[in-house]
C-alpha cells in the first residue's frame, strides 16, 4: 500500500489539529498563526497574530463541534501546503450549517519536524454555506453569516 | 473613494476570467495552467497542464453556468494570491449545486497563472 504524498500528511494533521482545538479551546489558535498571517472571516479581513486571535476568542457562540465532510491538499510552487476543507458545523442550539475553509501552510523554522508546534504562517479564508434553495432558482444568493450565525439549516442536495 | 488592494484586483479579474472561460469554452483555460499546475477536482489530483486539461474537457456536460456568491482573496506569503469562490452551478439539465473552489495564483513572467486549483461540490451527509 503506498504511503500517503507528505503534504496530505501534514495537511491532515494540520486540520485535525485545527478543528480538534477550535472546538475545544479556540484560544488556543495563537500559537499556529504569526505576525505575517492573514485571515478572512465571512468576508472580513484581520492581519496579524493579534487580530486573528481577537477574531476567534470573540466569535458569539459558547460550544461549537465541526464535522469535515472532505479535505484536499497540495503542494504549491513555493513549497507551501494549500488546504481545503469541506464540512458541517453546529454552534450552541442553531442548526447545523456547512462551511468551507481554506489554509495555505508555510513550513519556517523546520516546523515540519514538530507537529506539536506548529509554528506555520497561515492565510485562511472562511465562509458559511447557508440554505441551498431545492428549486432551479439562477443566481440566488446564498445567506451569509455575519455577525450571528442563526442561518437557516443547509439541506443535502441529492 | 480608496482602491482595491492589488490582490484583490487580480483574484476578482482572475476569477471572472477563468467561470467565463469555463463557461462559454473551457478549452481556452489551457492559458491559465502550466506543468507545475495542481488540479484536485472532487477528490481526484491531477498534475500539470496536460492531464489537468484532459480532465476539465472531459467533464461530463455540454453546457455549464456558474454563479458567484462570494469570493475572498488574500496575499501569501510567497507574493502569490489565493482566492476562495463559493457559489452555484447548473450544468444541462441537471438541478442547481452549490460549489466550492479555492486557487493559488502565481506571477510568471508578467501573467498570472493558477498553480494549484481545487474543486469541490457542496455535498455533505446530513448531520449534527
Amino acid at each position: 500500500m503506498g504511503e500517503k504524498p507528505i503534504w496530505e500528511q501534514i495537511g491532515s494533521s494540520f486540520v485535525q489539529h485545527y478543528y480538534q482545538l477550535f472546538d475545544t479551546d479556540r484560544t488556543q489558535l495563537g500559537a499556529i498563526y504569526i505576525d505575517a498571517s492573514c485571515l478572512t472571516w465571512e468576508g472580513q479581513q484581520f492581519q496579524g497574530k493579534a487580530a486573528i486571535v481577537e477574531k476567534l476568542s470573540t466569535l458569539p457562540f459558547l460550544k461549537i463541534a465541526h464535522s469535515i465532510t472532505a479535505q484536499d491538499h497540495q503542494p504549491t510552487p513555493d513549497s507551501c501546503i494549500m488546504s481545503m476543507v469541506v464540512g458541517q458545523l453546529k454552534a450552541d442550539e442553531d442548526p447545523v450549517m456547512g462551511f468551507h475553509q481554506s489554509f495555505i501552510l508555510k513550513n519556517i523554522n523546520d516546523a515540519w519536524r514538530n507537529y506539536t508546534g506548529f509554528q506555520m504562517s497561515i492565510t485562511e479564508t472562511y465562509r458559511h454555506i447557508g440554505y441551498m434553495p431545492p428549486t432551479e432558482l439562477r443566481c440566488v444568493p446564498l445567506l451569509r453569516a455575519r455577525r450571528t450565525i442563526s442561518l437557516v439549516p443547509y439541506a443535502s442536495v441529492s | 473613494m480608496a482602491s482595491k488592494p492589488v490582490w484583490e484586483q487580480i483574484g476578482a479579474g482572475f476569477v471572472q476570467h477563468y467561470y467565463q472561460q469555463f463557461d462559454s469554452d473551457r478549452t481556452k483555460l489551457a492559458d491559465l495552467y502550466t506543468d507545475a499546475s495542481c488540479l484536485t477536482w472532487e477528490g481526484v489530483g491531477f498534475q500539470g497542464h496536460k492531464a489537468i486539461m484532459e480532465k476539465i474537457t472531459s467533464l461530463p456536460f455540454q453546457s455549464i453556468q456558474h454563479s458567484i456568491t462570494a469570493q475572498d482573496h488574500q496575499p501569501t506569503p510567497d507574493s502569490c494570491v489565493m482566492s476562495m469562490v463559493m457559489g452555484q452551478l447548473k450544468a444541462d439539465t441537471d438541478q442547481v449545486m452549490g460549489f466550492q473552489q479555492t486557487f493559488l495564483l502565481k506571477n510568471v513572467d508578467n501573467k498570472w497563472i493558477c498553480t494549484n486549483d481545487m474543486f469541490r461540490l457542496a455535498l455533505h451527509n446530513f448531520g449534527a
